[in-house]
């Protein structure tokens, strides 16, 4: 899951970023409004993260062009005005959630959870696939009631895949969705990622369809299809 | 600061005081100058034929030969009037002489004076003996004891002897006309009076309505009712009415910029906060306690100022309404969205045009704490009713009802007590009902809570509004 944060304060970014990173999202950072348009406008972002007053273009209007341009991904706007005009306007302007400062990293994290959770059509924050249990809430995973260690890296990836249970989802995606900008992207290593997790989960669970990606599968239910 | 009325008498007071002041002695002067006249010209009618028949004694009278004793005097012919041969007709003529003791002696008279004398003032004789004066008009008693007139003359005869030659008639039937024209003067006078000044004060009554209506613009400004003094004032009030509405735009600009610095201020602190708080929180240690401290203090503070900053500034603007639509409909609307786990049924009714006469900022903070606290608790469906009240006049109410689990009575005293939460359970700030009630408050309204008929809370308040 990959999420953009648009703020200027740079602590208070810098904290979400750490924050969102420690719960095993892949994090890009904006610090005006411009860049985040840019950003948002271009990346394939899972969710975004918006300050209201930002230098150079301010959160609405950013907010409003990237509907105006198609773009579905859930925002949280997030900021320091709790007046009823002002949430009214940034839910007008296409906003899913609304969260006002200070506030509490688990209700951020929540909320998030929730967003991403609704896009995606789910409804608890643990998703099961036969014995296979992906709770995005704590970030870990656990197959037949038995925790698996998972690095951060692989945990975005089953949790990216399990979002998207029984599609197959391309490298391209993959890639797009579980690393920030700043990473080197050298598509092999999806392959290394999908091989370690594997081991640690069971071979069975995820399904090469050759020439077009991956598919989290649960393999009782493959078995008895073949 | 507040004007004191009583104290000096009204604008209508003072004119109708003035208009009074010159008025009344000008019809009184006029009345009693019009009686003179007709007295004047009445006595001047009266008179004539008394002249004629003093004018005709003197014609007629001889002293005779010069043997007879001196004062002896004949009449050629008499006045010819008959009422002078009538006994006490009320008309009478006399020659006579003036005795050492003031008494007249008559040498002849009319016959209608049946022998009798009058009785004149001392003054008359006086006059006489210094010759300062021959000709009088005065006044006695006749024979029958009647007001007589008197015209009166001092003649010397040609064999030297001082008479006195007189006409007098009842003065009675005169003097009745002139106190029946005084009378008649005076009820006409007093009638103009009254219609004079009932006049004059619907003339001040109907100068003055622009100031009234003037007045009762300002009245209407303030309770919201109209935003602006507007209107066609005459040149005096005009420029008043101008004035007014620049004082009337400053309030709102002051009161807006005092509250624009304060809410930047506090809102400007809140994303320091944020930093602190969250760094507090992510690295515990001694310090950070200290911080996480101090920044949750500092937190209350910025609520509690930027709380008192809106309070202060409630009920200050004034000539200011909100369209009740406009602010509704995009809360249910944003509403919808915050709640879409539960798909909220919004049940809407509001009278078309209906305003609250107050500001927005006010109406979103008020419906919107309601409608929020309905969709906390309600199950799916959400009615947001409002209408005047019958009788009442300028209040409305506003009715927000759910089908959550409501409340039971003695537990509604408790959900307007401040920073009371009778549920943790529900994320969100509490109950905002406390705050609803200062709201309403603040606007002369009122707060009452009660059982919805969807099943759970109803809360209704009433708030000034107009059609």
């Amino acid at each position: 899951m990959r999420i953009l944060v648009v703020e200027d304060d740079p602590d208070l970014s810098r904290q979400l970023s750490e924050a969102l990173k420690d719960t095993g999202y892949a994090v890009d950072v904006a610090d005006n409004g411009e860049d985040g348009h840019f950003m948002g406008d271009t990346e394939p972002y899972d969710a975004v993260i918006l300050d209201l007053g930002l230098p150079v273009i301010d959160g609405i209007s950013v907010l409003q062009k990237w509907r105006a341009d198609g773009k579905t991904f859930p925002v949280l706007i997030l900021t320091a005005r709790d007046q009823w005009s002002e949430k009214v306007s940034g839910f007008d302007a296409g906003a899913d959630d609304y969260l006002t400062k200070p506030f509490h990293h688990e209700e951020l994290l929540a909320r998030l959870r929730a967003l991403m959770r609704r896009a995606a059509g789910h409804t608890t924050d643990s998703i099961e696939i036969g014995g296979l249990m992906v709770d995005n809430r704590a970030a870990r995973c656990f197959v037949d009631g038995m925790p698996i260690k998972l690095t951060s890296h692989e945990f975005r990836l089953l949790s990216y895949m399990a979002t998207h249970k029984g599609r197959v989802i391309s490298r391209t995606e993959l890639v797009e969705h579980i690393y920030d900008q700043d990473f080197d992207r050298d598509s092999n290593t999806i392959e290394v990622f999908v091989g370690r997790l594997r081991r640690k989960i069971g071979t069975d669970r995820i399904e090469t369809v050759r020439g077009l990606g991956y598919r989290l599968i649960d393999p009782d239910n493959a078995a008895a299809k073949k | 600061m507040a004007a004191k009325a009583g104290d000096i008498p009204s604008l209508v007071t003072r004119l109708i005081r003035g208009a009074v002041l010159w008025m009344l002695p000008a019809l009184a002067i006029t009345a009693m100058a019009l009686t003179w006249f007709y007295q004047q010209s009445t006595y001047k009618l009266f008179d004539d034929p008394l002249e004629n028949a003093i004018t005709d004694l003197i014609a007629a009278v001889e002293t005779g030969e010069a043997a007879l004793p001196p004062g002896t005097l004949f009449l050629t012919r008499e006045p010819i009037d008959p009422r002078y041969q009538r006994a006490l007709s009320g008309r009478y003529w006399m020659i006579g002489r003036f005795q050492a003791d003031g008494s007249l002696v008559p040498v002849r008279a009319s016959r209608s004076l049946s022998g009798e004398t009058l009785n004149l003032s001392d003054a008359v004789k006086v006059a006489i003996d210094n010759q300062t004066k021959s000709e009088f008009r005065t006044r006695a008693q006749g024979p029958d004891g009647e007001p007589l007139r008197v015209l009166l003359r001092s003649v010397i005869l040609p064999n030297d002897a001082s008479v006195v030659m007189l006409a007098a008639a009842d003065i009675r039937e005169p003097q009745r006309d002139i106190r029946r024209f005084a009378m008649l003067a005076v009820g006409l006078m007093l009638m103009i009076s009254a219609a004079v000044l009932a006049a004059i004060y619907w003339q001040v009554r109907l100068g003055l309505q622009p100031i009234f209506e003037l007045r009762q613009k300002v009245a209407d400004v303030r309770e919201g009712k109209v935003e602006k003094v507007d209107g066609i004032y005459p040149s005096e009030l005009a420029p008043l009415a101008d004035e007014l509405n620049t004082l009337i735009d400053h309030n709102k600009d002051v009161v807006e910029r005092a509250r624009t610095h304060v809410s930047n201020l506090a809102h400007g602190l809140k994303t320091p906060l944020a930093v602190l708080l969250n760094e507090a929180e992510m690295s515990k240690s001694g310090l950070s306690d200290v911080v996480e401290r101090q920044a949750k203090t500092m937190k209350r503070q910025v609520d509690h100022h930027l709380q008192r900053a809106r309070a202060a500034a409630r009920g200050q603007v004034v000539g200011v309404s909100t369209s009740m639509d406009e602010t509704v409909i995009p809360l249910a609307r944003t509403l919808e969205r915050i709640y879409r786990d539960k798909d909220i049924d919004f049940d809407l009714s509001i009278p078309d045009g209906l305003m609250f006469r107050g500001e927005k900022r006010d109406l979103e903070e008020l419906a919107g704490n309601l409608m929020d606290n309905a969709c906390k608790w309600t199950k799916s469906r959400v009615s947001v009713h409002a209408q005047m009240i019958d009788g009442d006049d300028g209040f409305f109410t506003l009715t927000v009802g759910d089908d959550g689990p409501g409340l039971a009575e003695d537990q509604y005293e408790e959900a307007l007590k401040r920073g009371a939460r009778l549920d943790e359970a529900t994320p969100g700030t509490g109950f905002g009902l406390p705050i609803v009630e200062d709201l309403a408050k603040a606007y002369k309204g009122d707060l009452k809570l009660g059982r919805s008929e969807l099943g759970g809370l109803e809360v209704v308040v009433k708030l000034p509004g107009r059609l």
